[in-house]
């Protein structure tokens, strides 16, 4: 059901959009993109080696979605994602060194090791929510976050991302349904990857698009090319701007789920054709490298420099997880409630390095 | 168990609730509820009330009425039926530096939040450590034919979520002082009124806006020396009741209000119990894995060389709340019921 869009085309239009940012904001887009889509490979590699706990939520094949939304936002508009989603998180500001202490289950990750992988969020200091495995559960509280915005007169946006399989949950249609009633400043983004797990979007609805259904709520609906990531990043802006002036709209970007829903899953429900299309000719990383280096904004050495710097940072982010302390077992039952002030102050870092 | 009373729709208009306190300057429970929001609105402007049908018709049992005439649709919200994302207004809110006040028609609709209050709200502190000030509240219980749907008591739900304080009032001044002191926490509070005393119990309710009841504190009702009663809720009143009757028979029964079920107050309870050495746990949501489990379980633990008798429960069958008035008598315990429990602790 992907938006088709070729290489030609992709190129002559998307040169509108090209002039909306400057170059040093097209090569931080490239830096974004690129960052995710080496963070995303370079952990299942660790993963598969064994010497990452847990588990991944790959969100590679779908950073044009992430990286558009995420960097159509300002820092103090408040983020809502899913595990899928933290290529999102990262472009909203996220520090990558406490990113990869969280998947080692460090004391110096976001959830100080009570949470795991891309189940992260940092609402103190980048406004993001700190995601939750149950889809869409974090829809109805954007719609809190931008209920506050609207009663104090702030221009702040709340933008919460979900996937084509959440759309299906009573909570989608409920909080777009109070968004709109309401008239609550969100942005409403569906990374439709197409596939829930293994389940293909022609078994989670009969509709012809999920960007359709906006009509129904009395708001509009977009369907973007999630390989466009400045088409993805151009929907997004006009949404917040919209959202800025009191009203919620929906964005679906539609790509392809390239590994599997986690590191577990080999996908091989997803047709080979079909994600060789995707890899081929629908990446948008390689797209977005193409289009700036077709258009001068960056040339070969450039690619280069962002290549090392983003190899350097993953290195230095590894390193810092690795010498991260592991949480105290006796600080397991603090920071429940408030009172006992655990998450006010300074947490213990007795707990070594080794599990 | 014999109810007569009407059950919604008795306050009466006019602005500032406590102008519905009697001559006598009591209040009922329900009005005592609605002096606690009003005045919490009145002091904090972060404060803030949603729910269904809360607005121009003043709440399905009448609590909200007048609000909406004093502080406007904003902060007394109505919104449509769609519990899960009232539950994620209450928490986005108070992320944002709000103080909402969620209610609920019955609790027993709590369930259709259900995600959104164990997974986000009970959760969202320990991974995170922002503070998520909200107090869902509304009414629960039976005793008065509501049945299955309207009836049920749903704190043990809740309080096993962990996050989340719970509070089950069960006098007009713990009702307000109880409720005051949940709007000012910084943590998670699901506050459950229970409606059958919403009219029928009234007393002279503290007037000082600061009166506070501390969460987490349980109250002896009534002092004794030969068996403690654990309880709380509508049961309390069913206990002193009994207790009543007991005294004229010879046997004290002291009477422990727990007034918050998570976090409970296991010292009260292991202080009475230290006294009498004999101790009934009486609650109205089910026996099976209950309240009460918990209860006799912290006495057997704290306690053991205290006991004279084993630890006995009385509470309802695991079973849905009936609606024929012979069924829901079976079903909760009542006043023969408890003296019958005394009575066989007494000569054990």
């Amino acid at each position: 059901m992907a938006t088709e869009v070729s290489k030609e085309r992709y190129l002559a239009e998307a040169v509108e959009e090209l002039a909306s940012l400057t170059p040093d904001h097209l090569r931080e887009v490239l830096y974004k993109l690129k960052l995710c889509r080496y963070f995303d490979e370079r952990m299942e590699a660790l993963y598969r080696q064994g010497r990452l706990p847990g588990a991944i939520y790959s969100g590679r094949g779908q950073e044009g979605t992430h990286v558009g939304v995420a960097y159509a936002l300002r820092s103090d508009d408040s983020l809502f994602p899913t595990h899928r989603d933290l290529s999102a998180q990262l472009t909203k500001g996220l520090d990558l060194n406490r990113v990869m202490a969280q998947f080692w289950g460090r004391i110096d990750g976001y959830t100080r090791g009570r949470d795991g992988n891309s189940h992260i969020g940092d609402w103190k200091g980048n406004r993001t929510f700190a995601v939750i495995s149950h889809l869409p559960i974090a829809y109805p509280v954007a719609c809190g976050a931008a209920l506050a915005y609207k009663r104090r007169g702030e221009p702040r946006v709340a933008m919460a991302i979900c996937g084509d399989g959440a759309t299906s949950n009573g909570r989608w249609h409920e909080a777009l349904n109070v968004s709109a009633i309401h008239r609550l400043p969100v942005v409403w983004v569906v990374n439709n990857n197409q596939y829930a797990y293994s389940t293909p979007n022609e078994l989670e609805f009969a509709v012809p698009s999920i960007a359709l259904r906006a009509a129904a709520y009395g708001m509009p609906g977009v369907r973007v090319d999630g390989a466009n990531v400045l088409e993805v990043y151009a929907a997004a802006r006009d949404a917040v701007e919209r959202a800025r002036g009191g009203d919620p709209s929906l964005i679906e970007s539609v790509s392809l789920r390239w590994r599997g829903h986690a590191g577990h899953d080999p996908a091989k429900y997803v047709p080979r054709e079909l994600l060789e299309d995707h890899v081929q000719n629908k990446d948008p990383v390689k797209r977005f490298e193409e289009l700036l280096k077709a258009h001068d904004v960056i040339d070969d050495d450039g690619i280069k420099a962002i290549q090392e710097r983003v190899g350097r940072e993953f290195d230095q982010g590894y390193e810092y997880a690795q010498s991260s302390p592991f949480p105290v077992g006796s600080d397991v039952t603090k920071g429940l409630f408030v009172e006992d002030g655990y998450w006010t102050g300074e947490p213990s870092r007795e707990g070594g390095t080794q599990s | 168990m014999v109810t007569q009373t009407v059950e919604s729709g008795a306050a009466g208009h006019g602005a500032e609730p406590r102008g519905k306190r009697t001559e006598a300057g009591e209040a009922t429970y329900l009005i005592a509820i609605a002096e606690a929001l009003w005045e919490e609105m009145e002091r904090d402007e972060r404060v803030f009330l949603l729910g269904e049908d809360i607005g121009a018709y003043g709440g399905a049992f009448k609590v909200t009425e007048g609000f909406i005439d004093r502080f406007g649709p904003e902060r007394v919200m109505d919104t449509p039926i769609a519990e899960e994302t009232i539950v994620g207004l209450a928490i986005g809110s108070a992320m944002e530096g709000f103080r909402p006040v969620a209610e609920f028609q019955y609790a027993d609709f709590m369930s259709s939040g259900f995600d959104e209050i164990t997974t986000v709200l009970a959760r969202y502190h320990y991974r995170s450590g922002v503070p998520l000030p909200v107090v869902l509240r509304g009414p629960s219980g039976g005793g008065v034919r509501a049945s299955s749907f309207h009836s049920i008591n749903p704190e043990p739900w809740f309080a096993h979520a962990g996050g989340i304080k719970v509070i089950c009032p069960a006098f007009p001044s713990d009702a307000k002082g109880l409720l005051k002191s949940a709007i000012r926490d910084d943590n998670p509070c699901m506050f459950l009124e229970h409606k059958w005393i919403y009219r029928r119990i009234k007393e002279v309710v503290p007037e000082d806006p600061d009166f506070l009841v501390p969460i987490g504190r349980a109250e002896v009702r009534r002092i004794g020396t030969d068996v403690t009663i654990v309880t709380y809720g509508a049961m309390v009143h069913r206990a002193l009741d009994a207790a009543a009757d007991l005294a004229q028979k010879g046997v004290s029964v002291e009477v422990v209000d727990l007034r918050t079920i998570h976090p409970m107050d296991t010292e009260a309870v292991l202080e009475s119990v230290a006294k009498t050495s004999r101790a009934l746990v009486v609650y109205e949501s089910y026996r099976f894995l209950g309240v009460g489990a918990e209860v006799a379980a912290v006495i057997a633990e704290e306690a053991f060389e205290h006991l004279d008798a084993p630890v006995m429960r009385l509470a309802p069958p695991n079973v849905p709340v009936p609606f024929s008035p012979a069924l829901e008598d079976a079903f909760l315990p009542d006043v023969a019921d408890i003296e019958e429990a005394v009575q066989k602790l007494s000569a054990w």
